[in-house]
């Protein structure tokens, strides 16, 4: 590799030209190309693999799209999928709400409790999943909260709220609170600051939030198979039980299926964070909580 | 939310009618303290006591507590898990950053911005989809009688079949293509606030580009390597799901070793001890390994400090 710089050093082309020809360029872009195959591989594997219409997933045997029909009318793979849907709705709410006000708080009071409870956000997000499902399985059988749609609310709002916290806190932190407080000098109640004011400017943060705390959510598969309780089956848990006996096509189509409601929805989010002027970068960044 | 009875007057006074600092944190402390501090607490508790007898109405007995559960995990059989998932959890790490770091490092510098947003999307687009079929889609990827297998053979990459399934190495794989984005990103973004004529002029002042990579870029991304590493490596000690499709019998985790006791031998006090010794296990690696990184970049700038004459 470092010879192919000696003649390259040599010639003093001016630096316009070195950078059209530059071989570190060229395979940067190259590996890259290898690293988005790797990352895609397996998605296109399941949306093509749903449409194999042989008994089990794993054999190929011919193209069909009977398991999308197969997977529609089957009551326990709609009912796992509405269960996961309402549980991540009622998640992401409760998340954004706890994590909104504690991410104002961390950005606009501070004070000697900030350490603390960084650190205590910090344990939620690193502590290991596994952990985390046994923790909530003990303690919900221990206080007597038997009800599985609360168990897997709760489960998985801890996480996401303490996400939600530190997005809100990175945008406000980004914005100067004399906004604010111009507001307040021109007469507005603390009640209307925020709501025409912190409300509007964290926005983006809050919608990016709540969308990363669906996401987790849906596809969560350790907590959820540790919490639930009968009746109260999520896609994932479904899936994870499904494994054991072999996956057949109807869980690649309804996965096909989500994984385009998912992109739309995620379409949709990024033209609205853009239209409201943030950069495409930003937008990602924001998305994925990490601006 | 807030009261209307803001008092009037100078705006300077209302201005302090403002609620205690940490008021607004109050619901999050409840809920955190709640639902994540006491469970943690009651795993403690819990991995003291003991399996109660066959027919008993409890799960846990907690009448006499001992550290037999402790001296259990020492045993061969889970000692050679736990050593074994601390060996995948490193390899996976360090994959992660040798595979991301590149892939990172064009996104931020290489990159129009025009595309980079969409580029960065796609790095994320796959955490977007069932975490559980993409893994098992590894299994038809990596399945010996499979297309891949039978195409690399055809080619010639390849003399026999695949046999990875159900190993580690299936296991490592896997590990790499889930945690993959959790390193690009904090990498990215370290990248990305780095100002490109630093670089320019680490060139300028004669360095060649590995020189710059290696005593500027590094350096400065040092904090977001540094996160990379937390985020991947600490989920990844833990993982349960992703040796549980892939690994079979031979990849089992430690994660996997703690579900199994609560999920099937139902001793939840050993699956309790199990998920402290994990913890602490993944501290005590992030201790040593902080430890050894900050001697070495303090060694590292001693010998490259440049007196600047006052």
């Amino acid at each position: 590799m470092s010879t192919a710089t000696v003649p390259e050093r040599t010639i003093a082309a001016p630096p316009v030209h070195r950078r059209r020809l530059d071989w570190v360029v060229g395979s940067l872009r190259g590996y890259a190309a290898l690293a988005y195959i790797f990352l895609f591989a397996p998605i296109l594997v399941v949306v093509i693999y749903s449409f194999n219409a042989g008994r089990f997933l794993i054999n190929w045997d011919h193209f069909g799209t009977d398991w999308y029909g197969t997977a529609v009318a089957n009551r326990g793979i709609t009912g796992a999928l509405r269960t996961s849907v309402v549980v991540a709705l009622v998640n992401a709410v409760v998340a954004v709400l706890i994590g909104m006000f504690a991410g104002i708080a961390l950005a606009r009071r501070s004070g000697r409790w900030r350490q603390p409870f960084l650190i205590l956000v910090f344990l939620i997000l690193v502590a290991p999943e596994i952990v985390d499902a046994i923790a909530y399985l003990i303690f919900f059988v221990r206080i007597g909260i038997d009800w599985g749609f609360a168990r897997l609310v709760i489960g998985h709002s801890v996480f996401n709220s303490a996400v939600v916290a530190l997005i809100v806190r990175a945008r406000l932190e980004g914005l100067d609170e004399s906004l604010e407080e111009a507001a307040a000098d021109l007469g507005a109640t603390p009640s209307r600051t925020f709501r025409q004011i912190t409300l509007p400017l964290m926005l983006p943060a809050v919608i990016a939030g709540g969308l990363l705390s669906f996401t987790f959510s849906l596809d969560d598969v350790i907590i959820s198979s540790f919490v639930t309780t009968s009746g109260f089956t999520t896609l994932p848990v479904y899936v994870f039980s499904a494994l054991r006996t072999g996956l057949k096509g109807d869980l690649a189509a309804i996965s096909t299926i989500t994984l385009a409601g998912t992109l739309i929805a995620l379409a949709v989010t990024f033209f609205v964070l853009r239209r409201s002027g943030e950069s495409a970068e930003g937008v990602v960044t924001t998305i994925t909580g990490t601006g | 939310m807030a009261s209307t009875t803001a008092l009037p007057t100078s705006p300077a006074r209302r201005r302090r009618v403002r609620w205690p600092r940490f008021t607004m944190a109050i619901p999050a402390w409840v809920w955190y303290v709640v639902f994540f501090v006491l469970p943690i607490l009651v795993i403690v508790l819990y991995s003291f006591g003991y399996k109660p007898p066959v027919g008993s109405q409890s799960s846990i007995g907690l009448d006499r507590l001992s550290f037999e559960n402790y001296t259990n995990i020492f045993s061969p059989t889970f000692r050679l898990t736990f050593v074994a998932t601390m060996r995948v959890a490193i390899i996976g790490t360090l994959l992660c950053l040798a595979v991301g770091f590149p892939l990172a490092y064009f996104l931020a510098t290489k990159t129009s911005p025009r595309f980079r947003g969409i580029l960065l999307g796609l790095v994320i687009i796959p955490f977007w989809t069932s975490f559980l079929l993409r893994t098992f889609a590894w299994r038809i990827l990596l399945a010996a009688n499979g297309p891949l297998s039978s195409w690399l053979q055809d080619v010639g990459l390849i003399n026999g079949p695949f046999a990875i399934l159900d190993t580690r190495g299936a296991v490592q794989l896997g590990v790499l293509y889930n945690y993959l984005p959790l390193m690009v990103f904090p990498l990215f973004v370290a990248l990305d606030r780095l100002d490109p004529a630093l670089r320019e002029a680490s060139k300028d002042l004669g360095a060649n580009r590995l020189k710059t990579f290696f005593q500027v870029t590094v350096p400065l991304a040092m904090p977001g390597i540094v996160s990379g590493l937390l985020l991947v490596f600490i989920p990844l000690a833990g993982e349960y799901v992703t040796p549980s499709v892939l690994g079979g019998a031979k990849g089992l985790m430690a994660g996997g070793l703690v579900a199994s006791q609560f999920l099937e031998a139902l001793n939840w006090a050993l699956g309790s001890a199990m998920a402290v010794v994990l913890v602490l296990l993944i501290l005590a690696a992030v201790a040593v390994f902080g430890t050894v990184g900050w001697i070495a970049a303090r060694l590292i700038k001693r010998r490259r400090r440049v007196e600047v004459p006052a």
